[in-house]
């Protein structure tokens, strides 16, 4: 195999690994080093009890209602796009495991179990990387093309190229799963597998770009994922 | 340049500031919800600007500009420019909070800017105004044994003139050991008659403070400062053994004393509840302590909630109780409660002169909301909201009137 596949297929992930969790643990150590706020910041209405508020901002982070009820157009491409990506982590569980008890309650063979697979990876792809497009093209008028750095670009293309790389394994390869599967837990057990032949050259593009996100997320605003909740309690106190 | 500037405000970036610099994904949801930015267009305005700009001056190398990093992050340069556009970034704000109620992650700008200001003022940079003021308010209680005498002549008058106009009976007792309740009173009679007649008619046990209740230092960021102006009250509170202190129609004052004092004060203030006037007149309506009018006034009215009664304390339905109770005719403005407009005039820039125009035009969508209506009065419980909206009805000639919601209850008091 030649240097570069060698590294993205087999040392790169480690180094994906070790600074997507490092790095996302430097940045809790971080901010726990600054000086907590005693005073109550909350804003109003709120809930009274603190299971009452920890339940509206759970609410309001999985719903965005919130931003619903003032900016529609960007909550439809924000809600949509994290409903998308929520569906497709979920799908990725197939690229280690499956879901053996699923398939057995249904009857579904393996054609069955593809086949569904691909209409409901398809689905998932489109919810996640058509509202991406939009996201990126409203950046370039209005009030958020003020804020846009280059860091909002880079990161938009990359999840994009990430869905269509995404879909181009899904729709274009015949990917056999029990080849990721081995090539998968070979990288977590240090027992190699070859890399999976069947997903072709788009793998390893899907691939390389989602370690690029891992080891780039700690450090850029994908860290909102971390630190939604804290900011909304703040809201709260 | 702005060495001081930069060393204040990374010592000023607590845990939520942190946060909000590292989490903001500069959606522009906020842009939306600043009044400033919905006049001018100027980006200085939007929220999230305020925030990264900061961020983009914190970050940029020692070395200067010109690292791949640097234009990556849009690292800014110190220079004269930026020092011009930190004062207009960080003082054309009214530290309303409506941008935090706009994004998803409810992130306050208004702490960034709070933290900003003071580190501004390092530099002696910012509004001079609204800091003296905060300083006399500081220095209050070192001189307040010489003002005392002449301060309870006044009162003794004030006290004589509404016993003949209202009742007889009336007292304004002040430094009454004792006392139920602590009332803090703003500068001028407009904020101690009406509560005067109310407090009368309910028979409360109660005190006038020697202090004023407004806290400029709060304004300009400068929480040390705007601590030790709260705690002549305090000490006042505890000297006097009350249980309660009554805070007027002041929207800062208001919200320091029910969202700061705790953090601040701790033991010290811990048995002694906290209260604005509209929160306890309206608790003296439910309890049947006060009769009133039903049906006083007829004249179309709206009431704006201020930022600091509403969104920012929670204090919605109070007010509008005690309209409602004198009123025939209450018109909601539209957006509402914690959606409504600010009036452009908080933050401490009524206070500074030579902010009026900025202010003005800020003013406009307020001025929209009010018009919509079809309101003849504009009905409001916070200080600076009274003074920004008379400014604003007297440049685009709205035509109305601005009153208070306890000058109403006081109109329409049955003895």
């Amino acid at each position: 195999m030649e240097t570069i596949p060698f590294l993205f297929y087999y040392v790169t992930p480690y180094v994906a690994v070790i600074v997507f969790f490092g790095g996302i643990g430097y940045q809790l150590y971080r901010w726990g080093q600054k000086s907590q706020v005693r005073s109550h910041l909350s804003l109003y209405p709120r809930p009274e009890s603190v299971g009452g508020r920890v339940l509206d901002a759970l609410i309001d982070m999985f719903t965005l209602k919130g931003l619903f009820r003032v900016n529609k157009p960007l909550w439809a491409g924000g809600f949509i796009m994290h409903m998308g990506l929520l569906f497709v982590l979920g799908g990725h569980v197939r690229a280690f495991t499956d879901f053996y008890f699923l398939w057995d309650l249904l009857n579904w063979g393996d054609e069955q179990v593809h086949t569904f697979s691909a209409i409901a990876g398809t689905i998932a792809g489109t919810l996640f990387t058509l509202p991406l497009i939009y996201l990126l093209a409203r950046r370039w008028s209005g009030a958020v093309k003020w804020l846009s750095t280059p860091e909002d670009f880079f990161l938009l293309f990359l999840l994009i190229g990430i869905g269509l790389t995404g879909f181009h394994m899904r729709l274009l390869q015949e990917v056999h799963v029990r080849e990721l599967h081995a090539f998968f837990k070979g990288l977590v057990t240090f027992g190699w597998q070859p890399a999976p032949a069947s997903a072709g050259g788009s793998f390893i593009y899907h691939f390389a770009l989602v370690q690029l996100l891992m080891v780039y997320f700690p450090f850029s605003k994908l860290m909102h994922t971390i630190g939604v909740l804290y900011s909304k309690m703040v809201a709260r106190s | 340049m702005l060495t001081k500037f930069f060393e204040t405000v990374r010592q000023r970036i607590n845990r939520p500031l942190q946060y909000y610099e590292d989490i903001c994904v500069r959606c522009g949801a906020c842009a939306d919800a600043c009044h400033f930015y919905a006049v001018s267009g100027d980006p200085i305005h939007i929220p999230a600007y305020r925030i990264m700009l900061i961020k983009k001056l914190i970050q940029s190398s020692p070395s200067g500009n010109g690292t791949f990093l640097d234009w990556y992050r849009e690292s800014r340069q110190t220079d004269e420019r930026t020092a011009a556009e930190l004062e207009r970034a960080l003082w054309e704000c009214t530290g309303c909070r409506r941008c935090a109620v706009y994004c998803p992650f409810d992130i306050d700008a208004a702490l960034i800017v709070s933290a900003g200001r003071y580190s501004l003022l390092q530099e002696g940079i910012g509004p001079e105004m609204v800091a003296e003021i905060g300083n006399a308010e500081v220095s209050k209680g070192e001189i307040i044994d010489v003002i005392k005498d002449f301060y309870l002549e006044q009162v003794e008058v004030l006290e004589k003139q509404l016993q003949e106009e209202f009742a007889p009976g009336l007292r304004i007792p002040v430094d009454k050991e004792g006392a139920r309740v602590l009332y803090i009173p703003l500068v001028g009679e407009h904020a101690t008659v009406p509560m005067t007649k109310i407090f009368h008619a309910a028979e409360e046990d109660w005190t006038l403070s020697m202090f004023t209740a407004t806290n400029h230092s709060f304004f300009v960021g400068d929480t040390a400062k705007a601590k030790q102006a709260a705690h002549w009250i305090i000490q006042e509170a505890r000297r006097l053994g009350v249980q309660a202190i009554v805070y007027p129609e002041c929207g800062h004052a208001t919200r320091t004393a029910l969202q700061y004092f705790d953090a601040w004060f701790g033991d010290e203030i811990a048995d002694i509840e906290r209260v604005n006037v509209v929160q306890l007149v309206a608790s003296y309506l439910a309890e049947g302590k006060i009769q009133v009018q039903s049906g006083m006034f007829n004249t179309p009215l709206t009431y704006h909630d201020p930022c600091n009664l509403g969104r920012n304390v929670g204090a919605f339905e109070e007010p509008r109780a005690l309209i409602r109770a004198v009123a025939t005719d209450l018109r909601e403005l539209t957006p509402t409660r914690e959606l409504n407009w600010c009036c452009g005039g908080g933050g401490g820039l009524i206070a500074e002169p030579e902010m009026k125009d900025v202010r003005m035009k800020a003013g406009q969508p307020k001025v929209e909301q009010i018009q919509q209506t079809g309101a003849q009065w504009v009905v409001t419980a916070c200080e600076n909201c009274k003074t920004q909206l008379g400014d604003l009805n007297e440049q685009y000639e709205l035509g109305v009137e601005i009153k208070g919601v306890v000058d109403l209850i006081a109109d329409a008091l049955v003895i």
